[in-house]
C-alpha cells in the first residue's frame, strides 16, 4: 500500500522538491550576501541605545536594494501560501478524485481495507505536506536571520517591521507550519471525503484556510497564554530599555520596558486620573510651546503612564507549540472524518 | 449446496429512496450466474454490497459464507470489476499490474502477464489512452489475477462495441473454465449473457422473478399458439407467464414441467430473451412455483 500511494503521489512529489529546490538556490544564491552585509553593518559589535539607529539604517539600506526585499515577501508568501497549496492540490483530490473517477472500486476491492489504504495515504502524504512545508521555513529562517536580528534590535522600516512575533511571521518561522500544513493537507481531504467531487472540495478548502489563517492570528493567538500586564513610564526613544517607546500618533507602545523582543498585544496611554486617552494631551501637542518638542517627556511630567499587554519574549515557543497543538487536534478530528466517511462505504 | 452470495431481506437506502428492498436470494457456487433485470432493477446496488462498497441500510447478505469485503482476507477472494471499468487514467498498464501484485497476497503475477501480451497491450501505455475495450480487459485482468474464488462484474460490456464485447467475454470464459471461479455477472444484453451464463437470475425491481440454471429454463418453458382460448382452461401444470391474444389466436408463454400433448396448441421452445423478457415485463403476473417444477431457486 506505500509503494501504491508512492505510485499515486510521485509527480507531486517531484513538482514540490521541485519548487524546494528553486527556493532553495534563490536563499543560497542571495543569503551570503545578506549575511556579509550584516557583518558589514556593526549590528553584531553595537551596544544599548545605538543599536536601534544602526539597525534601522541597515534595514532602510537593505530596502532599497534589490532582490532582498523580494526575496523577503516570496518568502513569507510561500510559506503562508504552501499549506493552502497543499490542501488543494494534495488533500481535496486525495479521495475526491477516486470517488469522482470511480476507481475508489478498484482500490477498494483488492486485498487492503478501506482503512488501511486511507492510513497509509493519509500518513505518506500528510507527512510529506509537514516536511516540505517545515523545510521552507527553516531555510528561510536561515536566510532571513540578519534581517530579524535587526528588527530585535530596534530597527523598523516599512516593510521589515514585524518581529517574529507579528501576525505573518509568527506563522512562517519555528514549528507551526507544521501545524498549517497537516492541517490544511486533513482539511482538504475532509473536504473531499465529505463533498466527494474534486472541484468543490478544493473551493470549500481553500475558503476555510483563508478564514482560519486570519482568524488565528488576529482572535486566537493572542488569547492562548494570557498577557502580562504592566503600567510602564512613557520614554522618548524607541530602544531605551527603561521607557515606554511610543508611537505618538496614536499613542500606542512599541516596545515595553526590559522586555526586548515582547509581543504587544495592546496598550494605551492613561492620564493621571487613570482614564484612557486616545489623543495627545494638547499641552504636549505639537506647537503647544517648549515641552512639546519631547512629547514623551511632557507626558511622563503630566503624569500620564502607558498601559501595555504583552506576552514576553520568553513565550514565543510555548505559543508555536500551542498554536501547533490545536493545528494538530484539528488535523486530527478531519482525519477521524475521513475515516469515518469511508467507514459508511457510500460508494 | 453452498452459496456465493447469499441476501436475506437486504435493502439498502439512499436518504429515502431504497435503491433495493427486502431483496432475498441465494447464489449456488460453481455457476456463471447472469444478473439481468431492467434498469433500476437494484442489480448494481446488489452488487456493491456483496462486494462491500456499501453497506446495507436493512437485511443481511454474506459472500462465500463472510459478510463482505471485512477483512484482508475477505477482500482477496472476491474479485470485482466495476461499472465502467475504471482504471487510473495516469497510471501505466505495467503500474496496474505491479499494484496488483502489492495489493493482494495471493497475486498471480505470471497469469497476469500473459494475459496483457496475449491482449497486445502495451505495458508501457498509460491506461487513460486506451481503448473502452482495452480498458475493460486490463480491469479484468487485475480482477482475475488476483486468483478470487468468486467474481463479480457489474455491467462489464455495456459500453463496449460488439467485437470488444466478444472478446471480452471470451477472455472471461477462458479465465473461469482454467481457475474454477464462480462468476456474478450483472448485464442487460442477454445475447452477451447466454454465450457465458449457465445459470440466469432476473431481478425486477429487488426481487427475483425467477433464477435458475439456463438449460432448465429453456426445457421448462415453451410457446403456445393456437385458436384463441382462454387461459384459465389449461390444465393444472401449466402457469402462463405471458399470453397475448388476437380476436381469433391465442399466443402463450407457459412453464411447465411435462410435455403438452394438447393437438390444438402448436408448440414451440423458448428463446433466453424470449423467456428473460417475459419475466421482466412488469405487466405480467408470476403465478406460484409449483415444487414439482425442479426450477432451483
Amino acid at each position: 500500500m506505500i509503494r501504491l500511494s508512492w505510485l499515486q503521489f510521485r509527480t507531486q512529489a517531484v513538482t514540490a522538491a521541485a519548487a524546494l529546490a528553486a527556493f532553495a538556490v534563490l536563499l543560497a544564491v542571495t543569503g551570503p550576501h545578506l549575511a556579509s552585509r550584516y557583518a558589514a553593518s556593526g549590528l553584531s559589535s553595537c551596544h544599548g541605545g545605538s543599536c536601534g539607529n544602526v539597525a534601522i539604517t541597515f534595514l532602510s539600506q537593505l530596502q532599497t536594494t534589490n532582490p532582498y526585499p523580494v526575496v523577503y515577501l516570496l518568502g513569507i508568501a510561500l510559506i503562508i501560501f504552501a499549506p493552502a497549496i497543499i490542501g488543494i492540490f494534495w488533500g481535496a483530490p486525495l479521495i475526491a478524485r477516486e470517488l469522482e473517477t470511480r476507481t475508489s472500486t478498484l482500490a477498494w476491492t483488492q486485498s487492503v481495507t478501506r482503512t488501511r489504504w486511507l492510513a497509509v495515504k493519509l500518513i505518506l502524504t500528510g507527512l510529506a505536506a509537514m516536511a516540505f512545508t517545515e523545510a521552507l521555513s527553516l531555510m528561510y529562517a536561515w536566510w532571513a536571520d540578519p534581517i530579524g536580528k535587526a528588527i530585535d534590535l530596534g530597527g523598523s522600516t516599512s516593510l521589515f517591521s514585524g518581529g517574529r512575533f507579528s501576525s505573518l511571521v509568527f506563522a512562517t518561522g519555528g514549528i507551526t507550519p507544521l501545524g498549517y500544513a497537516a492541517f490544511a493537507f486533513t482539511l482538504g481531504t475532509a473536504a473531499g471525503a465529505l463533498i466527494r467531487r474534486t472541484v468543490p472540495a478544493m473551493a470549500v478548502t481553500l475558503a476555510i484556510f483563508a478564514v482560519v489563517q486570519v482568524v488565528m492570528p488576529l482572535w486566537v493567538r493572542p488569547h492562548l497564554i494570557t498577557p502580562v500586564r504592566t503600567i510602564a513610564a512613557i520614554g522618548p526613544v524607541p530602544g531605551n530599555s527603561q521607557a515606554v517607546g511610543l508611537d505618538y500618533g496614536n499613542l500606542t507602545a512599541v516596545a515595553v520596558p526590559s522586555q526586548p523582543g515582547a509581543w504587544i498585544i495592546s496598550s494605551a496611554a492613561v492620564s493621571p486620573a487613570g482614564q484612557q486617552v486616545t489623543e495627545l494631551p494638547f499641552a504636549c501637542s505639537p506647537g503647544a510651546g517648549a515641552k512639546a518638542d519631547n512629547p514623551g517627556q511632557c507626558l511622563n511630567s503630566l503624569g500620564y503612564r502607558e498601559a501595555i499587554s504583552y506576552e514576553p519574549a520568553s513565550r514565543y515557543w510555548p505559543l508555536q507549540g500551542i498554536e501547533t497543538g490545536i493545528f494538530g487536534v484539528l488535523s486530527l478530528g478531519l482525519a477521524g472524518a475521513c475515516f469515518w466517511r469511508l467507514s459508511r462505504r457510500r460508494s | 449446496m453452498s452459496t456465493v452470495i447469499e441476501a436475506n431481506g437486504l435493502g439498502k437506502a439512499y436518504r429515502r429512496n431504497w435503491a433495493l428492498r427486502d431483496c432475498t436470494l441465494a447464489i449456488p457456487e460453481g455457476h456463471v450466474v447472469g444478473l439481468v433485470g431492467p434498469n433500476g432493477a437494484g442489480k448494481t446496488t446488489l452488487l456493491g454490497l456483496a462486494t462491500g462498497q456499501l453497506t446495507p441500510t436493512r437485511g443481511t447478505i454474506s459472500v462465500l459464507g463472510a459478510p463482505p469485503a471485512a477483512s484482508p482476507a475477505q477482500l482477496a477472494r472476491v474479485g470485482f470489476v466495476a461499472q465502467e471499468t475504471p482504471v487510473y487514467a495516469r497510471l501505466t498498464v505495467a503500474d496496474h499490474l505491479r499494484l496488483g501484485g502489492w495489493l493482494n497476497p495471493g497475486w498471480d503475477e505470471e497469469l497476469a502477464r500473459r494475459r496483457i501480451s496475449q491482449l497486445g497491450l502495451d505495458p508501457g501505455q498509460r491506461a487513460g489512452s486506451l481503448s473502452g475495450g482495452q480498458r475493460a480487459q486490463l480491469a479484468l485482468t487485475l480482477a482475475i489475477a488476483k486468483r478470487p474464488e468468486l467474481l463479480v462484474l457489474d455491467e462489464p460490456v455495456a459500453s463496449l462495441d460488439p467485437l470488444a464485447r466478444r472478446e471480452f467475454l471470451r477472455g472471461l470464459m477462458e479465465a473461469v473454465a482454467e481457475h474454477a471461479t464462480s462468476v456474478v455477472l450483472s448485464s442487460h444484453l442477454i445475447a452477451d449473457l447466454e454465450r457465458v451464463c449457465d445459470y440466469l437470475i432476473v431481478l425486477v425491481a429487488s426481487q427475483v422473478r425467477i433464477a435458475g440454471e439456463v438449460s432448465a429454463l429453456l426445457a421448462s418453458h415453451c410457446r403456445l399458439s393456437g385458436p384463441r382460448r382462454d387461459p384459465g382452461t389449461l390444465p393444472a401444470g401449466q402457469d402462463v407467464i405471458e399470453e397475448s391474444h388476437t380476436d381469433k389466436q391465442s399466443t402463450l408463454l407457459i412453464r411447465t414441467g411435462e410435455p403438452v400433448h394438447d393437438p390444438a396448441w402448436t408448440v414451440t421452445p423458448v428463446s433466453l430473451e424470449e423467456l428473460v423478457l417475459a419475466y421482466m415485463n412488469p405487466a405480467n403476473e408470476i403465478p406460484a412455483r409449483r415444487p414439482r417444477l425442479g426450477v432451483a431457486s
